[in-house]
């Protein structure tokens, strides 16, 4: 159980009651923060704690343990919007931050609310990820354990492994967020996420490879086998990059294996179909809605409430429910992903998309767990119909301009193919393409859809956010491959 | 006190003083930090203020140390309770870890007790009212060049921000030191449209003191002039040419080269420079030099988070790596010296010896290939050094810009491309803390469609 009062009790003893801030403060600053005509106005409270082991040269030397919580106030006028934030929660501060906003927003000095806003719309609860301990100082000699078991057993699996680095890094996070229409809503967002890279030599040759696990769960979800697959898939890059020869340049078919290269979508439709750059007239992909850019079978979904990814939000930053939102559908741009404001002023209504990176951040319209859905091609087949080409399996990470609509992404392990068959690994190479054109290439979907192991993040404005990716495998028939082989 | 600020530094240095009198008291040695950071922006489009924002933060952090075994604790509050747990909290952790014979504080003779310390703060209006005249400014200036473009461009958004930031640091070795610095910022981002659709670039200035910004009208005409050269951008054939970084894209390369300079990179293999110092790393010609002590720097600094001094310096010397950056840390990890680079590198200036001119002159050298105006995604291997990226520029022929350039992708390896290094142009220009000209490299890989 997760959410709904269950969730609004537990920040009520974390965060709100230390500082004697009771419904009434809060909605007495609201009454205030929504003064002068606001359309919206909201405050978002947040009690963060992060924990952190790391690993390096056989050892876990280095810990640490970080505390934060604080609270922010928005008033949006039309478009424009006032904002401020306070790490100090008491009421009098609050009021302070609530009265900075206010002088901010220029729109007099009439009270909405004289009365203060009645809190009365509660959100429900959900059960897409529990309430779990992730920082208990007793976890830690169990997490010393295992990464120096992730050391030895990369270490065993092949000589030339040179350096292992690894580590832990477990968040446990509360939210409230409680607006002038008198919702109120609650989460609480546990994630722990373990990474590490290695460093192969041989000869004086250096290759790193990378691998990680992000759960929304603590110690417990991470067992042996889940955390010896991740160390495979780190030496095995390693190894492949150890032997890679430089990738070939221009165009060519492209084949990208399932799970993490799905953040494919993520840049090349996911941005583009964000509210805010729509409302600006920003996105290259204006105009473009109901127009198809793909061939039939190409479907694009944005789904937070799928149980368990890094993506899935029981209520988003503005206390909506999230909604599953396709964004290409069966060939055709359709949807938008929105938050309060974007959907406000463009006659629509909120996707549960509004995200924030922390109390001190204004929410935007953000993606949540973006993924092309399943086709009927096996891997085998599509990989058997290159004549020349790549095969990437991993990525390190991608880019998007929204205005041009153009984005890139950069192998972390691939391979050359040729008439069919994977030839020789290739160092790493960017990929390019415009959102609109490029998904007109992809000839053939695979039936073997999967997400990210957890590990992806996404950028925007500044502002980091947790998201999940994913795609079966698929061909894209023409791409242009920057690698450094002429 | 100023507006932005909520502390003095007095009450910082008092806070980060009871963290290590606390964890004295329990044994421990320690360092401690307390920052308090205050900001507003406004960011207007259209006429209109998109978001009016004034925050502030602060945060308190401490190391403790106990022969060997260390652990690190923050909160955001200055409160002595709040104190007493980060204290609690460091010493929990340093009694699970390993000992690390590294670790510790930094040498007490090394810490910068008196030194000087650089102009880093100017006082200066940065009150809400006083940005968004200045956002607004920007925004007409803007407006009046797209009114006079025949609808082929477009505003943006224009913004002003300005913080002010207190910061000290107190250790067991009883040095307790504080510094405050200022910030301000302006941009703009203008649109262009024609047929072929829209791009988007910007312009920024970014100072120390309000006065030195650029003139609103300045801002705006030089995003307007970057983000028209772009307009009619098409794709090139795949081929292997000369290619000259503007000083926008220059300073990444910089900045890659100083980033595997770093004592991190360098004990942890994950620099493509392996074993640099007295070795070449860049062209015979190539110079860099950092400078912490430089007035109202970007990147200036009278001591780093361990409290030890940079120092005006060569690193890298006719094309030989001469120094690293490096903490307490990372220096015994490598058996050699700090440089006061915990925090990473000061102000950087990279030249060269060899003849380079303002850009006419660079165009005419780099004869024809492509010129880099924008990076996009891609990566620097760090192990090694492979360097892929997708790019935007302008494709030269015979020192003369022929068109825009886009949907390319560009590809070489880092260290061949710093001892590929023809010449570093004049027109220099600053970004946060690198100065470099436009830098010609003899020849990359371009992966083009056309």
């Amino acid at each position: 159980m997760n959410g709904g009062d269950f969730a609004i009790e537990r920040i009520r003893e974390r965060l709100l009651a230390p500082a004697n801030l009771d419904d009434a403060a809060i909605g007495r600053a609201l009454g205030e923060l929504a003064g002068g005509g606001a359309d919206i106005a909201d405050l978002y409270f947040e009690a963060t704690s992060v924990r952190s082991w790391r690993l390096e040269g056989g050892k876990v030397t280095n810990g640490s343990f970080a505390m934060r919580q604080g609270v922010g106030a928005r008033a949006a006028h039309g478009g424009s919007v006032s904002f401020a934030h306070s790490a100090d929660v008491r009421e009098q501060p609050l009021r302070d931050t609530v009265r900075a906003v206010r002088t901010l927003a220029h729109h007099g000095d009439t009270v909405r609310h004289p009365q203060g806003v009645e809190l009365n719309r509660r959100a429900s609860e959900h059960s897409l990820y529990l309430p779990a301990e992730t920082v208990a100082v007793e976890d830690a000699a169990a997490w010393i354990a295992l990464l120096e078991r992730i050391d030895q057993t990369a270490h065993a699996a092949d000589p030339r492994i040179a350096r292992v680095d690894a580590n832990v890094r477990a968040f446990d996070t509360s939210i409230l967020v409680a607006n002038a229409d008198g919702e109120i809503a609650a989460d609480i967002r546990p994630i722990t996420i373990l990474s590490m890279m290695v460093v192969a030599e041989q000869g004086g040759k250096r290759a790193r490879g990378q691998a990680g696990i992000g759960k929304r769960a603590g110690l417990a979800a991470f067992d042996r086998a889940s955390v010896d697959t991740m160390v495979g898939a780190a030496v095995r890059m390693a190894l492949h990059n150890l032997d890679a020869v430089p990738a070939p340049v221009g165009e060519m078919p492209v084949v990208l294996g399932p799970g993490y290269p799905g953040v494919l979508f993520h840049e090349a439709v996911g941005h583009g179909l964000e509210g805010d750059h729509h409302r600006k007239r920003l996105s290259a992909f204006e105009g473009k809605v109901g127009q198809r850019i793909a061939a039939p079978g190409v479907t694009v979904i944005d789904d937070g409430g799928l149980p368990d990814l890094l993506g899935s939000l029981g209520v988003d930053d503005e206390g909506a429910a999230p909604d599953r939102t396709v964004l290409v559908d069966d060939g055709v741009l359709t949807g938008l992903m929105q938050d309060r404001l974007n959907a406000g002023l463009m006659n629509q209504r909120s996707t549960g998309n509004g995200r924030r990176q922390s109390y001190a951040d204004l929410p935007m319209p953000r993606m949540t767990n973006t993924f092309l859905a399943n086709g009927t091609h096996d891997l085998a087949d599509i990989i058997a119909s290159v004549d020349r080409g790549i095969y990437a399996t991993e990525f390190d990470g991608g880019q998007v301009d929204i205005v041009t609509g153009r984005f890139n992404f950069t192998t972390i392990e691939a391979w050359l193919v040729e008439k069919g068959k994977l030839i020789a690994p290739v160092q790493g190479a960017t990929l390019i393409g415009v959102g609109h054109e490029a998904l007109q290439h992809i000839s053939m979907v695979g039936n073997d859809l999967g997400f990210d192991t957890g590990m992806a993040t996404c950028g925007k404005q500044g502002q980091t956010v947790n998201v999940s990716v994913g795609q079966p495998s698929l061909r894209i028939d023409r791409m242009t491959v920057g690698g450094q082989a002429s | 006190m100023s507006e932005l600020l909520t502390h003095s530094e007095q009450e910082l240095r008092d806070a980060a003083g009871l963290a290590v009198e606390l964890a004295g008291r329990r044994g421990v040695g320690a360092r401690a930090s307390a920052s308090n950071n205050g900001f507003a922006k406004i960011e207007v489009q259209a006429g209109e203020v998109e978001t009016a924002e004034r925050s502030g933060s602060q945060s308190l952090s401490i190391t403790v140390f106990r022969g060997g075994q260390r652990g690190s604790a923050s909160a955001a509050t200055f409160d002595r309770a709040a104190i007493e747990r980060v204290v609690e909290e460091a010493i929990l952790i340093a009694g699970q870890v390993q000992p690390d014979t590294d670790a510790g504080l930094a040498p007490t003779e090394w810490l910068a007790r008196a030194g000087p310390q650089p102009e880093m703060f100017a006082e200066g209006r940065r009150d809400p009212e006083t940005l968004m005249a200045a956002a607004f400014a920007i925004d007409h200036a803007a407006d009046a060049i797209a009114g006079a473009s025949n609808g082929s461009l477009r505003v943006g958004q224009s913004a002003a921000v300005g913080s002010e930031e207190i910061w000290a640091l107190a250790t067991s070795d009883g040095f307790c030191r504080s510094s405050r610095t200022s910030n301000d910022g302006r941009w703009c981002v203008m649109l262009a449209q024609d047929d072929g659709g829209s791009t988007s670039d910007y312009w920024q200035s970014q100072e120390r003191r309000p006065e030195d910004l650029l003139l609103a009208e300045i801002i705006a005409q030089r995003a307007a002039d970057r983000v028209g050269s772009a307009l009619g951008a098409r794709s090139i054939k795949s081929n292997r040419t000369p290619v000259l970084f503007d000083a926008r894209t220059a300073a990444t390369l910089a900045g890659e080269l100083a980033g595997a300079l770093t004592g991190m990179a360098q004990y942890r293999k994950m620099s493509f420079l392996a074993d640099p110092m007295g070795r070449a790393v860049c062209a015979p010609h190539v110079n860099l030099s950092e400078d912490p002590f430089e007035p109202l720097g970007l990147a200036s600094g009278g001591f780093d988070s361990e409290g030890i001094a940079g120092s005006a310096r060569s690193v890298v010397r006719n094309g030989v790596a001469e120094g690293l950056f490096l903490s307490a840390f990372t220096a015994r990890k490598l058996g050699m010296a700090p440089t006061g680079n915990a925090n990473g590198y000061y102000n950087l200036r990279l030249t060269s010896e060899a003849d380079g001119g303002g850009w006419q002159a660079m165009l005419r050298r780099l004869g024809t290939g492509l010129v880099v105006t924008a990076l996009h995604g891609g990566s620097t291997d760090p192990a090694s050094g492979n360097w892929t990226r997708a790019v935007n520029g302008l494709w030269v022929e015979n020192g003369a810009v022929v068109h825009a350039v886009t949907d390319v992708t560009l590809a070489g390896s880092m260290p061949a491309m710093l001892k590929g290094i023809v010449a570093i142009g004049s027109d220099v220009e600053r970004q946060s803390a690198i100065r470099t000209g436009p830098i010609l490299i003899d020849e990359m890989q371009i992966g083009g469609s056309a």
